[in-house]
């Protein structure tokens, strides 16, 4: 390395350092520290002590056993089936009528992606709002036309688990994790974006090849939109997931911050929260991390795998 | 040019720097007075009659100056946890979970026997009420110094009771009475008003009424300092249950559903008159006196409302309840635990400030710690003004008004209750076993943080 290059180098580093020590410090010490930290009993005031894989142990212990653990990881299986399966059919269905060439396209678009600029608070709080069991928005249209008011936030109950259903369940099927995937939808904007990016990208020939085939606009959006969508469909399932297993604000704030009501909301990532700065077990806490870490990996993984048989090359 | 580059960086941070040194406040305190750092979580109407105290008592100070700082209760013991992983906690903390017995597990509390000495230790303990003795001490040992006891009843609406031919319950069957007459089980669906319907989070109440204990005082074993599986309790949260099993659990879940966001004269009695019997506590005494207030104003009739203690079953307890409050912590690693002593004694009224805690009880509606505060004039002022008041203070003396046990887990133990209870009653689970578990869960991590099993 001559001078000149190792003075550039210099200036380089210097100019990037507050971005590297914020690194350094904010995500690789943490990241390393809590490996360390998942093989020992910490409570952030005494020092950690070493207790080999005993947070491993009890953690698959308290899975097996249906314990908060388990409850925790159903809810958040739950959550991010729903959101990540709406988003992308929602996604890919709003895209396409965006595509449109419609009078106005431009300010529907607009009107589209502007909830995703909303700060999570702030549209966590409106949700809270809207779905309101007694007083929301929601719950007012669906009485308008006849339909049961449903709990939302407050009531245990979800479609996809039939079980869940009280006997005298009454129509009120949807409860709090349903409430939470329909506030995921809320950020679809940005989703939009990627879609509508990727629609303007298919070639016009394929649609005139498929027109003098005697393909109608259904069977062209599903022998070529939608094929032709799915390298983008597979980015938003993998980023989709990995963000709703990592869903916090928005769960903590309609959640009470505790996961109420009856635990139907505490997902795996406010289960952490409460363990480590709640019950300050900072070692079972940073195990649970790990295994979540490790799980989200191996569903990707699977996801990159299977993803040669569904995505077009 | 990379010269010039950093010469412009640190000069930057220099310019930084010296900016940051410019803008940050100095201390307003003559040099000869101690300032004491003190955390609490009041808001609200509440804050000002805080903020009135702590003047009251930095006017009446040579020595001593407390800077308030109000924080979000809802993450309160989380941001004292860093602060005393961190080195820097507050001087005085004022809160009202139930977190005493864990800290002091953890020794992160000063006993007060270290703030005070054996005289006024001794003093302290017969001054408080039984309960507000309670609630500071864990192992046999004061750690906090209760300012102020939160107590539930029932409180009835009288205009609806007297309109349905009924009166306020006396016994557990008069309030299923009360329910039945009010909202009949006939498979109505989207009720608008409830003659009553338990609350999940009472069951720590009820199961006190109904003769049991969630821990056995004298148990020196983990399943007999965890009980909420006995049968007393079982039989209270089954009880509740039967209003789940009356009306559905769905309609139970739904018409309670969203009443956590009804504040103020919004409550639930008062808000469309939702219900004609509730339980819940004194603070609720001042939205009644606003709603009276405005109705007057509206030239509308307000409704007539009475307080009585919860009604208990045969073999229950009479005058029970479950009792939590709001208590001074010193953490142990306080720079001026002398200075957070004489403000704790002050507010709570111990030691010759009994006039002053009346005064402040008074204006923010609050039940005082001991009973010497209550004979205060201006306290007993304050139960003239709001008559209803006066059955809350007289159950704060009761013994059997009974807090969350003092255990390490008390906050997990706690929320494994509500748990259980909201599972009984919005899903329709089988009440034994859901409090089975939850105290199997209970016992479980009380076994982890007693024995490091």
């Amino acid at each position: 390395m001559t001078r000149r290059q190792f003075s550039e180098l210099r200036t380089g580093l210097l100019l990037i350092s507050p971005w590297l020590v914020g690194f350094l410090v904010l995500t690789v010490y943490p990241f390393c520290a809590s490996l360390y930290w998942s093989f020992c009993r910490y409570d952030l005031l005494s020092a950690p002590r070493w207790v080999g894989l005993r947070n491993y142990r009890r953690l698959v212990a308290e899975f097996w056993e249906g314990g908060e653990v388990a409850r925790a990881a159903g809810n958040t299986a739950y959550y991010a089936a729903g959101s990540v399966a709406l988003s992308v059919m929602l996604g890919i269905g709003l895209a396409v009528m965006l595509s449109w060439p419609v009078r106005g396209r431009a300010a529907y678009r607009t009107l589209c992606f502007l909830p995703a600029v909303v700060p999570t608070v702030a549209a966590a709080v409106l949700w809270i709002w809207l779905l309101d069991p007694q007083k929301g928005l929601v719950n007012s249209l669906l009485k308008a036309v006849d339909l049961p008011a449903q709990g939302w936030f407050q009531s245990t109950s979800a479609a996809g688990w039939p079980t869940a259903w009280p006997v005298d369940y009454a129509g009120r099927i949807f409860g709090s994790k349903d409430g939470l995937v329909l506030m995921s939808l809320w950020g679809i904007g940005n989703l939009l974006v990627i879609y509508l990016a990727a629609l303007a990208d298919i070639p016009r020939q394929l649609y005139e090849a498929a027109e003098i085939d005697g393909a109608r606009r259904l069977r062209q959006f599903w022998h070529v939109t939608l094929p032709m969508l799915t390298p983008v469909v597979f980015f938003n399932v993998v980023m989709g997931l990995i963000q709703s297993v990592q869903a916090f604000t928005q769960v903590y704030l309609v959640s009470d911050g505790q996961g109420a009501p009856a635990g139907s909301t505490l997902t795996l990532s406010l289960h952490l929260f409460l363990t480590a700065f709640k019950d300050l077990d900072m070692g079972y806490a940073s195990a649970m991390a790990w295994i979540l870490f490790v799980a989200v990996m191996a569903v990707t993984f699977w996801i990159f795998r299977t993803s040669r048989h569904w995505v077009h090359q | 040019m990379n010269a010039r580059i950093s010469t412009l960086l640190c000069l930057s941070l220099a310019s930084f720097a010296a900016v940051a040194v410019a803008v940050c406040p100095k201390s307003a305190l003559p040099e000869i007075r101690e300032q004491v750092v003190f955390w609490h979580f009041w808001g609200g109407r509440d804050r000002p009659v805080v903020e009135r105290i702590v003047d009251g008592f930095n006017r009446s100070q040579t020595h001593y100056e407390v800077r308030a700082i109000a924080m979000p209760g809802s993450n309160l013991d989380l941001k004292f946890f860093l602060s005393v992983a961190g080195g820097d906690p507050p001087d005085l903390l004022n809160h009202d979970d139930p977190v005493v017995a864990d800290w002091a597990h953890r020794g992160v509390l000063t006993p007060i026997r270290d703030l005070a000495n054996a005289d006024e230790l001794e003093r302290l303990k017969q001054w408080l009420f039984p309960a507000a003795r309670e609630l500071g001490t864990y192992d046999g040992q004061l750690y906090a110094l209760c300012n102020g006891l939160d107590i539930r009843a029932l409180y009835c609406n009288s205009t609806l009771l007297a309109k349905n031919g009924l009166q306020a319950p006396k016994t557990i069957a008069d309030l299923d009475r009360i329910a039945e007459t009010v909202a009949p089980a006939d498979g109505t669906v989207g009720r608008i008003r409830m003659g009553y319907l338990p609350d999940p989070r009472r069951l720590w109440a009820w199961g006190i009424v109904f003769g049991g204990r969630f821990s056995n005082p004298n148990g020196t074993t983990v399943q007999e300092m965890v009980t909420a599986d006995s049968p007393e309790v079982v039989a209270a949260l089954t009880w509740m249950a039967s209003y789940s099993r009356r009306y559905g659990p769905s309609e139970v879940a739904a018409f309670r559903s969203g009443e956590q966001a009804l504040t103020g004269a919004s409550f639930p009695l008062l808000a469309d008159r939702r219900y004609v019997v509730v339980m819940d506590g004194q603070w609720r005494v001042r939205d009644i006196a606003v709603a009276s207030a405005a109705a007057e104003v509206d030239g509308r009739s307000a409704d007539d409302f009475s307080v009585t203690p919860l009604p208990s079953p045969a073999n229950g307890r009479s005058h029970a309840g479950w009792v939590n409050g709001n208590f001074f912590v010193v953490p142990d690693k306080a720079n001026n635990k002398s200075g957070a002593w004489e403000f704790m004694k002050y507010w709570s009224g111990f030691d010759g400030h009994e006039q002053i805690a009346a005064e402040a009880c008074a204006a923010g509606g609050w039940i005082p710690s001991s009973q010497l505060v209550v004979d205060q004039g201006a306290y007993q002022q304050a139960l003239e003004r709001w008559p209803l008041l006066r059955d809350f203070v007289l159950l704060a003396a009761s013994p059997t008004q009974v807090p969350i046990p003092s255990l390490p887990v008390a906050s997990y133990y706690y929320q494994q209750v509500t748990d259980a209870a909201e599972e009984a009653l919005y899903r329709g689970a089988d009440p034994e076993s859901v409090l089975r578990r939850a105290a199997d869960n209970v016992r479980q991590r009380l076994r982890e943080v007693l024995h490091d099993e």
